[in-house]
């Protein structure tokens, strides 16, 4: 992202990052910044790299070049608990609940070892619950995570992310398999989040959903970054639409108006 | 369920009333501590009944209540199935025995020092191990438990080799005296107990609640900033000082020792099938389970002295078939769901 001002270090900052899986080039040569409070939407076909570059940012992966720096420092090749520690959180795009364990535990966990994290379960417990009400699965606190629907899980999701009190959000795909009606409660609460000033990135399929929270878009294809810009123009831009969201998402986009 | 989300834009700071009753709550906290206080003091008061054949073989009972619960700690609790557990228990014994025979070492002094040596090489042998999983983890723990058993038989000099080491127990040598049925039922009573307590500790501790994270997500977990690789090998090193403890106290009360019988791999495997049978990631589940099929074992070996292995062995591939979460998990679940049905459970696990 351009114009990071000089005065305060961006939350997100990579440069050069790659990664190679032996002859295969899954990511090359990516760099952007991400300053406070803003919202990074990344797009871009299934194998572009997308998870690939989550993963390089939360240690789940080691990069093969480039660095990336949180909030300043320096963390490539960091740990996912150090990662986690230096204010990270992450969502998984196959859903990642802990079994065996109730809902409100499941999200006990980011404040136990996250990190502000506390010694104390009941303090734990009782914040998870304030957790669970702002993604709005206040009254599931008791269930299995298993016994959750689709776009309940995909909150728990986002509500053991947020347990972390991240300063950095990374969401893959927390829309993806959600209709229409669930999506919108989603959005309102990354809304809600933008407002309390969390930088967010995003990778996501949702074309709606990235409109609606992205302040600017970067698409990746190939690994490499093919373009980037606010989401209109880059969403207009006939080189993305026809390269690569095709031509039947293009005829769409004509039927309905993006407003959403 | 669904969406309740109308007023998902109310920041921080929501005071949230909390859902049970504080005293009822704190009731239910203390009652398995109660219990197993109340089952302790059972344990003594069994002491007085017993004559000196059933007093042994409840001392075995609490033996393997000590293995299963230390076992439970990596392969319950943290989901790595370690199938050289015995390695811990041969270690100590024969940290416990060498001391014994070369050094005089008092027993209790050389007790806390096998339970530290077994810890020791838990966490050695646990930085490379626990980056396995699954099988694999299984396979090179059983490997390490042979190789060691190689090691000690060729180390005559020190551990007497495959001939075997004798702790003096009677004489100058002799550094503890022998402590007898009533001792050693004592002794193995209170590693049972502390065994059970550790477990439960666990259990209910931030640590525990890291390890059954692990369990179930590694990744999962080490994003939500648990440091997984230091919980693993503390979880491995914990279970082996326990099992490290158990092995100097039965090689204290054996005083012959050999290679083959202390890293036996029987006794990991029991170490296992307790667990499994009795409800993995609980803590009255290896209690159970240990009971259970000790008692099982030495009932069918005085009433079919030829078959009871064979007996043995069916009624476990039944109960594992039947309940392959074991006891503790069925009954849990089964209490929640009021769905009692073997064959439903036995269709639940795709069996």
């Amino acid at each position: 992202m351009s114009g990071g001002d000089a005065a305060e270090s961006p939350v997100l900052d990579v440069r050069g990052l790659g990664r190679r899986f032996g002859g295969l080039r899954a990511l090359a040569d990516v760099s952007f910044t991400v300053p406070r409070g803003r919202t990074l939407g990344i797009i871009g076909p299934n194998g572009a790299g997308k998870s690939t570059f989550i993963n390089l940012v939360t240690g789940h992966l080691r990069p093969t070049s480039g660095r990336v720096f949180i909030d300043g420092r320096d963390m490539t090749g960091a740990r996912p608990w150090s990662v986690a520690r230096a204010g990270v959180a992450r969502t998984f795009q196959i859903v990642k609940p802990f079994r065996g364990m109730t809902v409100r535990e499941n999200v006990a966990i980011g404040l136990l070892y996250g990190p502000a994290g506390t010694g104390v379960m009941s303090h734990a417990l009782s914040a998870a619950d304030e957790v669970l009400e702002q993604v709005g699965l206040g009254p599931l606190g008791d269930r299995a995570p298993g016994e959750l629907t689709v776009a309940d899980a995909r909150r728990l999701e986002l509500a053991k992310a947020l347990a972390l009190r991240p300063r950095l959000l990374l969401l893959d795909e927390v829309m993806a398999g959600l209709q229409n009606r669930a999506i919108e409660p989603s959005l309102a609460v990354i809304r809600s989040l933008k407002e309390q000033g969390m930088t967010i990135v995003a990778v996501e399929h949702v074309m709606k959903a990235i409109l609606a929270i992205s302040d600017e878009v970067l698409v990746l294809h190939q690994g490499r970054v093919l373009t980037s810009g606010t989401p209109e123009t880059v969403l207009a831009d006939p080189e993305v639409i026809e390269a690569y969201l095709g031509h039947r998402y293009a005829k769409r986009q004509r039927e309905v108006s993006p407003d959403a | 369920m669904g969406a309740s989300s109308a007023d998902v834009g109310t920041a921080a700071g929501v005071e949230t009333p909390t859902a049970r009753p504080p005293a009822e709550a704190r009731w239910r906290r203390l009652l398995p501590w109660a219990a197993g206080v109340l089952v302790l003091l059972a344990c003594f008061g069994l002491q007085t009944q017993l004559y000196t054949g059933q007093e042994r073989t409840v001392t075995t009972i609490f033996m393997f209540v000590a293995l299963a619960q230390a076992w439970n700690i990596i392969g319950g609790f943290t989901g790595y199935a370690s199938f050289g557990q015995v390695v811990f228990f041969g270690l100590g014994g024969y940290t416990t025995a060498t001391l014994m025979y070369h050094l005089q070492v008092n027993f209790w002094l050389a007790l806390v020092v096998s339970g530290l040596v077994a810890a020791a090489f838990g966490a050695l042998i646990g930085l490379p191990l626990l980056r396995l999983k699954g099988h694999y983890f299984a396979i090179a723990t059983l490997g390490v438990a042979e190789g060691m058993r190689e090691v000690v038989t060729n180390l005559p000099d020190i551990t007497g080799g495959g001939a075997g080491i004798t702790i003096p127990t009677v004489g100058a040598k002799a550094s503890t005296p022998y402590l007898g049925n009533d001792g050693f039922y004592v002794l193995f009573l209170v590693l049972a107990a502390l065994a059970v307590l550790v477990g439960g500790l666990v259990s209910r501790s931030k640590f525990g609640f890291a390890l059954r994270a692990i369990n179930q997500d590694e990744d999962a977990a080490g994003s939500m900033g648990i440091n997984t690789t230091r919980a693993k090998v503390t979880a491995f090193a914990l279970s082996g000082f326990l099992v490290g403890l158990v092995g100097a106290s039965y090689a204290f009360q054996q005083v012959t020792i050999f290679p083959e019988r202390l890293f036996d791999v029987d006794i990991t495997v029991l170490m296992v099938v307790m667990v499994v049978i009795g409800g993995s990631g609980t803590v009255l589940g290896p209690l159970l389970g240990a009971v259970a099929l000790q008692y099982l074992s030495e009932y069918l070996r005085q009433h079919y002295t030829e078959m009871h292995t064979f007996i043995l062995g069916a009624i476990i591939i039944v109960a594992v078939i039947l309940l392959p979460q074991g006891v503790v998990n069925y009954a849990r679940e089964a209490a929640r769901t009021r769905q009692f049905s073997l064959l439903r459970n036995v269709r639940r696990y795709r069996l």
